[in-house]
């Protein structure tokens, strides 16, 4: 089970979610079109490229924006969860581990302590996101089940990969055999769902960049101030 | 019954037709034909496949449901923080909702969309600053507002506002005769005081071209006249075009993009015919929208620009003023506390907040200027914008928007605010008419003209005893 599920489907799962997610990057250049939005995507490149660099620059730097300056606390939220998110899995000891048997790769990795810090600040985190779901009027109307499942799916690998390392709860085979499904369960989610936004936030934030950096001011005005 | 006589699914193209939905007044007959009027669901489902592409799609797919963007929004602010009118909320529920549907909605629900993207959105665009993906959604309900005008589903006035640029190229009833006489008479009227004033009608190669809003001619003249003053006093080499003087877009509140593309052509066209080095237009806002932001793309030019270079007013008042051509006597300098209205369309949507701030720091003694609080870029809007204004049925949802301005300006603590935009100058008058605080408002010419210095050459000449 462990050899499967850490091999065949370890390999399907990675290149659903990188095919996946360059189908998305593809079919979102694609279906730009310079007259429908009404921006010169393709004579003013150089200002749109501009544009487009300072609107991702701003808003994924904590505080950086106006944005997130009016909500403190929510952007504190919001960059724990996403750094917790983004770092531990990625620069794990327990995973670069496996690269290294499987694949003999080596590859840098964060302190057990830092690892244990992010994910549970994650969790916290992601724990107070639900709070502000169910308790704020404005976010209770746009939220929906589908909201709830996919941060159930995006804390899954990390509920369960404390779990395994800690040797909590008991079963470390039942931990590490949920926390591998868990953990390709959200990678092949996200092409399909709103966490594609992983390339998603990318893409649109850079669009609106360049629509301002282009037409809405870029080219004569001062430029925008996000 | 599927379409009404005035409520349907045909623009007004004849002056015939234009007099007869006039006639219905204040759209009685027109908003009950609305009831019964029929969605061509096959019509609508082929526009969003024809129209709706990646950037709207994701943008409705990805919206991660975060709900910063309610407090972006001055109408959720202005009415009690209604969580309805959060701006995610809005375009999901209606154009989420045609976009999921595929078009099969039905007459109630699109005389719900119809209520959402004309009196819950004015298009500002300020959600989309706020937005961690930039979902913009005043684009979106422009948008929407499109889809809906294809099916008839739009406010009596603009319906006949977009029918006015449709059948006289201008957003009132104003022609090219009444636009050239008024021209001449304001000029006759202005040689009184200042000999030798004119207004150069279809000159060309002049160094500006000058375009306005309708309503000058129609109801203002006396701003056509005080461009001319400073025009005149600056020394400048300019004109107007017999046709094609009209720069506003009622048709861009309306969601009407073929009138849109037609006006935009006519002005570009007497670009064309009358050869300016630069144009400008007016203190307006939309006007600049249509014409300088989105008009290049309406008429499909490639570099998203216009035929050549295209200032708004204050972009030559400021250089006007930087240059020297125009000269403010600094014993006249407006000394009581004064703030500035930011309009949406140029300064959010045109980056010129600065060429504002540097016209005031010429009018103003220093330490009188009060910053409203947001402003420049994230201003909030007048509480008029988008055809808000204008629209008989929504006047309570204007009138209560009005409240985030009036608080702004309240909170300035001025009694005077400029205005150089044509539909925040009305909003504020209305706020004022409607909270009575005390205040006045003015756009930029007439502040000028009391306090420029003329030249000794420009005076009238002492008549001889």
């Amino acid at each position: 089970m462990y050899q499967i599920i850490t091999g065949p489907l370890l390999w399907l799962t990675f290149a659903v979610f990188f095919g996946g997610l360059a189908w998305r990057v593809y079919t979102y250049i694609k279906g730009l079109d310079w007259k429908l939005d009404r921006v010169a995507y393709g004579t003013q490149t150089a200002y749109g490229i501009r544009g487009a660099a300072r609107s991702i620059a701003a808003w994924i730097v904590p505080f950086g924006s106006q944005g997130w300056k009016v909500k403190p606390i929510f952007t504190i939220l919001f960059f724990t969860f996403h750094i917790g998110l983004v770092v531990v899995p990625l620069f794990l000891a327990g995973h670069a581990v496996v690269l290294k048997m499987r694949f003999g790769i080596g590859w840098p990795t964060i302190p057990m302590l830092a690892a244990d810090i992010l994910t549970v600040a994650m969790l916290c985190a992601g724990v107070f996101i639900i709070i502000r779901r169910i308790s704020l009027p404005e976010v209770r109307i746009i939220t929906s089940l589908y909201d709830y499942l996919l941060l159930a799916i995006t804390m899954a690998p990390f509920v369960t990969g404390f779990m395994a390392v800690h040797q909590l709860g008991g079963d470390y085979e039942f931990w590490l055999l949920a926390h591998v499904i868990a953990g390709e369960i959200m990678l092949l989610a996200v092409p399909f769902t709103k966490l594609f936004h992983v390339v998603g936030f990318f893409l649109s934030r850079g669009q609106l960049g360049m629509d301002y950096g282009i037409k809405r001011g870029g080219m004569t005005g001062a430029p925008m101030t996000w | 019954m599927p379409e009404g006589k005035f409520c349907n699914k045909t623009p007004v193209n004849t002056q015939e037709a234009l007099e007869a939905v006039l006639g219905d007044k204040g759209g009685k007959q027109y908003y009950a034909e609305m009831l019964e009027l029929d969605v061509d669901k096959a019509k609508l489902a082929t526009s969003l496949k024809n129209t709706c592409k990646s950037r709207i799609r994701t943008w409705l797919e990805m919206c991660a449901h975060c709900g910063l963007c309610a407090d972006s929004c001055f109408l959720y602010l202005a009415n009690d923080r209604k969580p309805e009118q959060v701006p995610a909320y809005k375009i999901q529920s209606t154009l989420g909702e045609i976009v999921k549907k595929n078009g099969d909605v039905d007459n109630a629900f699109m005389r719900h969309a119809m209520e959402v993207a004309w009196s819950q959105c004015t298009c500002c665009n300020r959600c989309g600053q706020y937005c961690p993906y930039g979902i913009d959604m005043g684009i979106m309900f422009g948008y929407l507002r499109g889809l809906l005008y294809s099916q008839g589903f739009v406010p009596w006035e603009l319906k006949i506002g977009a029918g006015m640029h449709r059948v006289f190229k201008a957003q009132m009833n104003v022609t090219d005769e009444d636009w050239t006489e008024t021209c001449e008479w304001m000029a006759e009227e202005a040689q009184d005081e200042w000999p030798g004033l004119e207004i150069p009608i279809d000159k060309e190669n002049a160094d500006i071209m000058y375009t306005v809003n309708a309503r000058e001619p129609k109801h203002y003249p006396e701003d056509i006249s005080e461009a001319a003053v400073l025009f005149h006093v600056a020394g400048e080499n300019w004109t107007v075009p017999s046709s094609g003087w009209e720069q506003t877009s009622l048709s861009l509140f309306a969601g009407d993009w073929e009138a849109c593309k037609m006006q935009v052509e006519h002005v570009y066209a007497a670009i064309d015919r009358l050869k300016p080095k630069r144009a400008c237009g007016t203190e307006c806002g939309h006007a600049h929208r249509a014409t300088v932001i989105e008009g290049p793309y309406w008429a499909g030019r490639p570099d998203g620009l216009t035929p050549v270079r295209f200032l708004h007013y204050t972009e030559w008042l400021e250089e006007a003023l930087r240059l020297g051509k125009i000269k403010i006597d600094p014993a006249k300098r407006i000394k009581q506390p004064v703030t500035l209205q930011d309009s949406c369309n140029y300064i959010r949507n045109y980056g010129l907040k600065e060429i504002t701030r540097n016209i005031l720091s010429y009018l103003v003694e220093p330490g009188y200027f009060v910053e409203m609080s947001p402003n420049k870029e994230h201003n909030y809007c007048c509480g008029g914008g988008g055809g808000f204004n204008g629209m008989g049925i929504f006047r309570p949802q204007r009138n209560r928007a009005l409240m985030v301005k009036r608080d702004q300006i309240l909170a300035t603590g001025c009694k005077l605010v400029i205005a150089p935009c044509h539909n925040c100058w009305d909003a504020i008058r209305d706020l004022e008419e409607e909270f009575k605080i005390g205040i006045k408002w003015s756009f930029l010419k007439p502040l000028v003209i009391s306090m420029m210095i003329v030249p000794e050459h420009l005076k009238p000449k002492e008549e001889e005893e």
